[in-house]
């Protein structure tokens, strides 16, 4: 073992000079943070992709796939960011885990606190709290599939998902903790490290005017999957093919896949895509 | 007369938390007290007609009643304030008064706010550093630029009151925490070019997470200040500096 | 029996005391401060306009030095005051207000070039001295020549008081918080240190001192109308007056300020005046010019109060239901000078009366201010009766303001006093000679005999109650004693205090706790408040005639030919039914005067000479031609008039330099 433990164990780590770390530890939740709301609101909206018809959701699903470039579909580009997210999102829980209340004594303290106070940023902070905590296992568990099964992402694929299997109540919760979470957290950073000249009054505004536009936005998406999934409940398990493509982008598809059907080759299934 | 002398004063209840921990036997509990609403009637005035005429064992604290010593912080209706330019007229028929939370309770409504705020002063050394020994008093003063002057005069204007303290969620969770004040403190004495201490020195007192790091930005602090610091951006500046040194 | 043997005691941890007590910390000694509050709580912090000291930085102060400020200062005494004091306080200001800058107080500073001031009513400019940019800045202030008083916006008090108390804490000085000393440990020769409540156990403490010092501060909660702090009960005045041996001097000499808010008596500061604030009556009417033609609303303070009072009587004033009073309009001002000068002024008018000060005038009536009585001591601070007792600030009586103080100089009496005596005290505790014996058998006796008190007080059966009496002791005195006085007033008030203090003795209480007890605390400090009002009363009775603050209108003169004395007054303990204190008397030499008695130059016209006065007159000019005659320079003037530089602590007889009197010329 290094020396530094040993000086560490006998309670002397921080002399003569204080350690550097919980600065770090600081900027690194902030800075996680900031990633992962600036990462969810992309998200949303490619998800929300739906509600421009299926073969724009599925468009942006094959790009991300890399099918535009690559000459066919890499799902495992997709499980590739998925694993940085979930790096990035379990560093922002290891570290939020410092502000959690750490007994019931102290969250009861906490909670008659805010509830006596009245205090719109205090009360805000214990919902990012009970947002925070929901997202431990909300988040992890749909980042784990994503991880995993990262070609069932799509159309129907996610539509299905939403319906046949019964996964909307759990999208429901995750979008409620997700924007309300990463919009006060957000706001939170801006006062935090002071955003220069901006008035908290206006921040404040534009944090709730960008969660209900979240919010709404997220709602729709939803809505437009559970229809869609309640539409295609006959035909669980089948992908979505676009018949055709806007111009521009069949001209970016591999080649003969958007050829009149008559040339087109049979499309292969892949394994994992048939249905468990 | 204007009408509102023809009015019968309002009679306004304040529940008032009791509890005395020196005694043993003791239980916490609110108790009642009506009084007449007077004119120009503050919470001082109202609180010591309570132990003059109702009940003579009442804990308070006042000294200047005239809001600039922040002795009497205490919680009305779950919000610190300073009791002495509470007015009356400005509360609900019904208001709750309790002892500011954190601070060590001597008794119904008086906490040991000094108490405290010493060992603050002391933890974070909050007092000009740099100060000669045998300073050459027949000497014309050294000079400092107004606006230097006028900026810690404005962090310079804390009473200790201990509202901040009171206000702070991480104070609530973290009785280790240095609160606002001890931060703005802090600030007050960077912001003094006489003081010879740099980022480093104050990073060894607030660069961790009973300080700064500590601090979650709930602002309530800001929000009730009794002298209107601003703590919200002194405290995120100060952030700013520290995170620059770890 | 809880003993504590310390060094030095000091009782009180506003300026005054914590300024001593770092001062005796300093050369090695422990320090001990008993506190009722937190230090930083203390009465201190309410002075809000400033602290004079003749530092001629901006171009109105040019030419100012301790001369003219000593001049000012036995003026607004109205030749009460002891001129030697008053040299060493002009000497040692500058001193404290540098030291106080180098200790971190953010004093306000110039700005060179122009800018708009308001003089008499009207927008002047004025230009700042570009070599002054960045020192300490003075506003005007009542009663002066020169604008001498440096001030930190208008929160000077409260900066001064966390400077010194963060100073304090730096020295390690130890401060016991909420403790009220209950009496002196004494033997009729010396003073050993006090009997110590512990204000939330309850529990009795000997606290034994080589020297022990009275910071207190002031008495104004004797009166119902006033600006001090619900802290300044006169608790040092008392312990100093119930040993029986040491005097309080000059009890009657109370200040009203002109400006306390109507009607709860909250204090404006004298900057709001300083800075051009004007007082105006029921009609709009500006008045002051009126009645001072020269120093209109910046005459003295018992000048400016009772001219206000005066106007009132005359059906000037505005009425409210709460009764008369006038106006102090500083809207001229602009809300930009009140919104960065005068902050407290317009907080304070926005919590208590709801109204913005630029927009609006502002209720005011004079309200008792200041007690410019006190502990009487030597100028080292030391009384003269009970060895090892020492006082220092508003409780004590070094006498530097007579009957009646300038504004701005209370605070820098607190630091100059903190700086004198605690070298003093220091020099004290150096001597062998002075070395004790712990008394403990003389503090057993003492704790014992507070026990007693307290036990009887619990447990009697009394049907007095303490806050009813203190509410009428407060309304004899506001009626009888405030600023217009009368034999028939006060006699009354005399009889009347009287029979509360026997009432006192059978005070009964509800609640029987002995630890942390509001109502007990009352009980015991109602007798002592009553014995202060009564000394104050009967000395105000007893002196006939007008002196600064102490206004008879039945003799309404400042008759220097009889009363150019001092009052003492003791306690008569051996007797335990006696009602009234044993007033002596101290002349105040003319002979000795650097400036012997005469007009004020504001205030009426009608004062009677003293015997000798005329001959000092003759005599100080004699010396002044024949100084100038020899070409000597106004030091060397002044050390032939009355030298006094001995009685300074060596540290602090230095000269001071200005701008305009650089060090190197001087000799």
């Amino acid at each position: 073992m290094s020396e530094s433990v040993f000086i560490a164990q006998a309670g002397l780590a921080e002399c003569p000079r204080k350690r550097r770390l919980p600065a770090r530890l600081d900027l690194l939740q902030s800075g996680s943070g900031l990633i992962l709301a600036l990462f969810m609101w992309g998200h949303m909206f490619f998800v929300a992709s739906i509600l421009l018809g299926e073969t724009a959701m599925w468009s942006i699903t094959r790009m991300f796939e890399g099918y535009f470039f690559l000459g066919g579909s890499q799902p495992r580009l997709v499980s590739g960011v998925v694993a940085g997210v979930l790096l990035v999102f379990v560093l922002h829980a290891l570290l939020a885990l410092r502000k959690f209340p750490i007994s019931f004594r102290q969250l009861q303290t906490m909670r008659a606190h805010v509830k006596a106070m009245r205090h719109e940023d205090s009360t805000l902070w214990i919902w990012q709290v009970y947002t925070g905590f929901a997202l431990f296992f909300l988040a992890s568990a749909h980042l784990y599939q994503m991880l995993v099964w990262p070609q069932n992402i799509g159309p129907y694929a996610s539509a299905d998902r939403m319906w046949s299997d019964g996964l909307w109540p759990f999208y429901l919760l995750m979008l409620l903790a997700v924007e309300l979470h990463g919009g006060i957290g957000l706001y939170r950073l801006t006062m935090k490290w002071g955003w220069p000249n901006a008035s908290r009054e206006l921040l404040k505004k534009l944090k709730w005017a960008l969660t209900a536009f979240f919010l709404i936005l997220g709602l729709a998406t939803l809505g437009a999957y559970m229809k869609i999934g309640f539409e295609h409940r006959a035909h669980y398990g089948e992908r979505y093919q676009p018949e055709h493509l806007p111009t521009w982008l069949e001209h970016l598809a591999p080649q003969g896949d958007f050829a009149p059907p008559s040339e087109r080759a049979p499309t292969p299934i892949h394994p994992l895509e048939r249905q468990p | 007369m204007s009408a509102e002398q023809h009015n019968a004063p309002r009679k306004v209840t304040l529940n008032i938390l009791r509890y005395n921990p020196q005694d043993e036997n003791d239980i916490p509990r609110l108790q009642a007290c009506d009084i007449e609403e007077a004119d120009g009637m503050t919470l001082f005035i109202a609180l010591n007609e309570i132990r003059e005429h109702q009940d003579p064992t009442l804990q308070f604290d006042f000294v200047c009643r005239a809001g600039i010593c922040g002795s009497c912080a205490m919680m009305v209706n779950g919000s610190p304030r300073l009791a002495c330019r509470t007015l009356v007229k400005e509360l609900p028929q019904v208001s709750t008064l309790t002892p500011l939370p954190f601070f060590e309770l001597i008794g119904d409504l008086s906490v040991n706010t000094g108490k405290w705020m010493r060992g603050m002063s002391e933890r974070l050394e909050t007092w000009l550093h740099g100060v000669e020994e045998n300073v050459d008093l027949r000497k014309i003063e050294a000079r400092m630029t107004p606006e230097e002057a006028d900026a810690v005069y404005e962090m310079d204007r804390c009473v200790e009151c201990g509202c901040c303290v009171a206000a702070c969620g991480t104070a609530q969770m973290r009785p280790d925490f240095v609160g606002a004040v001890g931060m703005g403190k802090i600030a007050r004495f960077r912001l003094d070019p006489r003081d010879t201490r740099n980022d480093d020195d104050y990073f060894e007192v607030i660069g961790d997470d009973t300080g700064v790091f500590g601090c979650m930005s709930l602002l309530a602090c800001h929000d009730v200040c009794p002298k209107s610091l601003p703590l919200k951006t002194q405290i995120a500046f100060l952030r700013r500096k520290m995170a620059l040194i770890g | 029996m809880k003993t504590i043997i310390t060094d030095v005691l000091i009782i009180g941890g506003g300026l005054a005391g914590l300024r001593t007590a770092i001062g005796a910390k300093r050369r090695g000694h422990e320090v001990i401060v008993l506190s009722l509050v937190p230090p930083k709580r203390s009465h201190s912090a309410a002075a809000q306009g400033g602290m004079q000291a003749s530092l001629a930085n901006v171009v109105k102060g040019q030419g100012d030095c301790e001369d003219i400020h000593f001049e000012d200062t036995v003026r607004g005494s109205d030749w009460g005051a002891d001129q030697i004091v008053a040299r060493m306080f002009v000497n040692t200001a500058p001193k404290a207000v540098r030291e106080l800058a180098a200790w971190g107080t953010p004093w306000s500073r110039v700005k060179g070039g122009d800018r708009t001031v308001i003089i008499n009513g009207q927008k002047v400019t004025i230009t700042e001295r570009m070599e002054a940019e960045g020192l300490i800045a003075q506003r005007d202030f009542g009663g002066t020549k020169k604008w001498r008083t440096c001030y930190v916006s208008d929160g000077t008090g409260h900066a001064m008081l966390f400077t010194t108390s963060d100073q304090a804490i730096a020295n390690g000085i130890a401060v016991h918080e909420r403790t009220e000393a209950l009496s002196l440990i004494h033997d009729g020769e010396r003073c050993y240190g006090a009997v110590v409540r512990n204000l939330i156990t309850g529990e009795l403490t000997a606290y034994l001192a080589k020297a022990t010092a009275i910071a207190t501060g002031g008495a104004g909660r004797l009166y119902r109308v006033t600006t001090n702090a619900v802290i300044c009960e006169g608790m040092g005045h008392a312990l100093a007056l119930e040993t029986g041996v040491a005097a309080l001097g000059n009890m009657e000499a109370v200040q009203f300020h002109p400006t306390g808010i109507f009607p709860a008596g909250i204090l404006v500061t004298e900057g709001c005046r300083g800075d051009g604030g004007l007082l105006r009556d029921v009609e709009g009417h500006r008045f002051m010019p009126d009645y001072e033609p020269e120093k209109k609303e910046l005459a003295s303070r018992d000048v400016v109060s009772r001219r206000m009072e005066e106007h009132i009587r005359k059906g000037m004033g505005a009425s409210s239901r709460f009764g008369e009073h006038l106006w102090l309009d500083i809207t001229l001002l602009g809300r930009q000078h009140i919104e960065h000068n005068l902050r407290e002024v317009k907080e304070i008018c926005q919590y208590f009366l709801g109204i913005d000060p630029a927009e609006k005038w502002i209720p005011v009536r004079p309200a008792q201010h200041y007690t410019m009585g006190g502990v009487r001591t030597r100028p080292t601070g030391e009384s003269p009766y009970l060895k090892g007792l020492f006082a220092a600030g508003e409780a004590a009586c070094w006498d530097l303001h007579g009957f009646n103080r300038l504004g701005g100089n209370s605070v820098a009496e607190t630091v100059v006093a903190g700086m004198i005596v605690g070298e003093r005290i220091a020099d004290f505790c150096d001597r062998p000679e002075n070395n004790i014996a712990a008394p403990i058998h003389l503090a057993r006796e003492f704790v014992q005999r507070e026990e007693a008190k307290l036990q009887a007080l619990l447990t009697s059966s009394g049907t007095e109650n303490a806050f009813k009496l203190c509410t009428e002791m407060q309304e004899i005195m506001t009626r009888c004693v405030g600023i217009f006085r009368t034999a028939d007033d006060l006699q009354d008030g005399v009889s009347h205090l009287q029979r509360l203090l026997q009432k006192s003795r059978d005070i009964g209480l509800c609640g029987k706790s002995w630890g942390s007890n509001p109502e007990l605390v009352a009980a015991y400090r109602i007798r002592r408040m009553l014995k202060l009002a009564l000394t104050i009363a009967y000395g105000a009775y007893q002196r006939t005639e007008s002196r600064g603050a102490h206004f008879r209108e039945d003799f309404p003169a400042r008759n220097d030919k009889d009363w150019l004395k001092r009052t003492l007054a003791f306690w008569p303990t051996q007797d335990t039914e006696a009602t009234l204190p044993h007033l002596d008397y101290e002349p105040l030499e003319v002979k000795r005067m650097e400036l012997p008695p005469g007009w004020r130059g504001y205030g009426t016209k009608n004062h009677i000479d003293h015997p000798d006065t005329q001959a000092r007159q003759f005599e100080v000019e004699r010396i002044r031609s024949a100084i100038q005659g020899k070409g000597g320079d106004r030091h060397q003037l002044q050390e032939a008039l009355m030298p006094y530089l001995d009685q300074l602590p060596a540290a602090l007889q230095g000269r001071n330099e200005r701008l305009d009197e650089p060090l190197e010329n001087q000799a």
